[in-house]
């Protein structure tokens, strides 16, 4: 009798203060912001609404997306904070403890990615050296039915795919939201090495019964006969491309350059006296 | 459907979306005299917001070239009419608010104020365009018969942990708003004449996060319907930066171009 009893009131103090919304499902991107840079990708020396420093500029800039041929580059998946502006479609399943029958993680899989976990069981992060790696280390809590997830230990990524940097000192904050059939997650990224504010975004999924995630091996080739040791890359002042995105886009060079200042709608009448 | 039918279904949807305060509030109604939605909350929108535009920069903080709307599911008609966009033509006609209605108003760049108008509505000024939204949680009817840039809002808390019925109440847990709006004015999904119809319907979620640092930020996922121009649901979220104080209110007038 007394296991039952014990068992019992185990369940009950495990019971969760708030209902669990369910994440899990296949979800499909819809690119109804940020197509251009999303889908095709983004132009080089696009940083319009960066809140980027001077040495993320310089990181940029100076970047070729040749790098992208280089063997060690070839099979890099997005990190965690870019993959959600990513092409791709998003599995996410869940794990259940078969005692108390909480959620006791969410698993989030792209078709370019490898699966992250987000852990609901209240463990601890890891010490401050433990390795990092593209998905990073997931801890989520809800704040109601919002999902509330925090991300370290991640790999150096980037904030925008022309180059522009994101550190492996960065944290990440997500909050997840679903209405129906729609997933929303906000993300801010703070970045003491190349963010001067936090840098945040909303991104869409819609549900999709018929959705399949196909397997991605991914093989390193040759792409490239280049010398040994030699990394793609443009000396600073090198990249005339840079100039293009602006002139094509009637845009003033210096708003092209980003930084915190290009995220406000003061900034407009700035624009306006150009 | 003409502009009668489309105001009926804007007061049907009134209805249909806003139920009676009490029976909002999940379990947490205790009968007695019926509760105001300013004192059912389950988050405290209110205060000043600035937008903080890090997405669809190019399509926001300045007016895209007519024809450029790639993100934008428009339909054959829609893809016409946006094709066709005449800026001095709303000039002329007065319609310069046509990309400051419900349909776009919250993807405009500027700062939002939002207040309690009384007890059962809450309102919503935005410096950019100097527009007012009002969203409704009466379930009465509206009384307004000639449709506005910002149509007629009926508004519904969310509370969380399924606040129709579930466990959760306002105290605990949080929640968020729920706002449909129809009965708009035809205008613009993109200042460069994107459009969306007077039938379209809009459907958005409030939600405030508090973050360690400080910060509050306002998200508002926005959802819009509308057969006569766009080929599917289209949905976008917004975010906002709470603010100290109204410091940096500068209302500005429409403008068409």
């Amino acid at each position: 009798m007394r296991v039952p009893v014990l068992l019992l009131l185990a369940m009950a103090l495990c019971a969760p203060a708030f209902a669990q919304i369910d994440f899990s499902g296949e979800w499909a991107p819809r690119f109804y912001e940020d197509q251009p840079e999303r889908v095709p990708g983004p132009e080089l020396g696009d940083y319009l609404g960066l809140p980027i420093n001077d040495a993320a500029r310089m990181r940029a800039d100076t970047w070729s997306a040749s790098i992208q041929t280089l063997p060690e580059w070839q099979c890099r998946p997005h990190s965690a904070d870019y993959i959600w502006r990513g092409p791709s479609a998003l599995r996410i399943s869940k794990e259940v403890d078969p005692v108390t029958r909480q959620i006791t993680a969410f698993h989030a899989e792209w078709l370019r990615s490898v699966d992250r976990t987000v852990y609901l069981d209240g463990r601890t992060h890891p010490e401050e050296y433990a390795a990092h790696s593209w998905s990073g280390f997931s801890t989520g809590k809800w704040d109601g039915d919002m999902l509330t997830v925090t991300v370290t230990h991640l790999k150096e990524g980037y904030v925008r795919r022309n180059g522009v940097p994101r550190s492996d000192l960065a944290t990440l904050t997500e909050h997840w939201i679903r209405h129906g059939n729609w997933l929303t997650v906000v993300e801010i990224i703070n970045d003491p090495v190349y963010l001067t504010e936090p840098f945040v975004r909303t991104t869409d999924y819609e549900l999709d019964l018929h959705q399949q995630i196909p397997p991605y091996p991914c093989g390193i080739v040759e792409e490239v006969d280049r010398p040994e040791g030699i990394v793609p890359h443009f000396l600073p002042g090198t990249n005339t491309s840079l100039s293009e995105f602006p002139a094509h886009h009637d845009l003033p060079a210096e708003a092209a350059k980003g930084g915190a200042e290009t995220m406000y709608p003061k900034y407009q009448s700035k624009l306006r006296q150009k | 459907m003409n502009r009668k039918a489309i105001i009926a279904a804007g007061i049907a949807l009134s209805f249909a979306v806003s139920g009676p305060i009490e029976a909002q509030r999940g379990r947490g109604g205790q009968g007695g005299a019926p509760v105001t939605a300013k004192a059912a909350a389950p988050v405290d929108l209110t205060g000043y917001w600035v937008s903080v535009v890090t997405e669809d920069w190019r399509y926001r903080m300045v007016t895209p070239k007519k024809g450029d709307y790639p993100s934008i599911p428009l339909n054959a008609e829609g893809r016409k009419l946006a094709d066709a966009w005449d800026p001095a033509r709303d000039e002329a006609s007065g319609d310069q608010c046509k990309s400051f209605g419900a349909g776009n108003i919250m993807r405009v760049p500027g700062n939002v104020h939002v207040i309690w108008e009384d007890d059962n509505t809450l309102r919503v000024d935005t410096d950019a365009g100097t527009q007012t939204r009002l969203f409704r949680f009466t379930g009465s009817p509206v009384t307004s018969t000639a449709p506005g840039w910002q149509g007629n809002s009926a508004a519904q808390w969310e509370i969380a942990g399924g606040g129709r019925g579930g466990r959760g109440n306002a105290q605990q847990g949080g929640g968020d708003l729920k706002v449909v709006t129809a009965g708009m004015r035809a205008g613009y999904l993109q200042k460069n004449g994107v459009p969306y119809s007077a039938n379209a319907v809009v459907t958005e979620y409030f939600h405030r996060t508090m973050e360690s640092n400080g910060d509050s930020w306002l998200i508002v996922t926005t959802m819009i319907e509308d057969p006569q121009y766009l080929n599917q649901q289209f949905q976008r979220s917004t975010h906002f930066k709470r603010l100290p104080d109204g410091s940096t209110w500068s209302p500005t007038p429409c403008t068409a171009r």
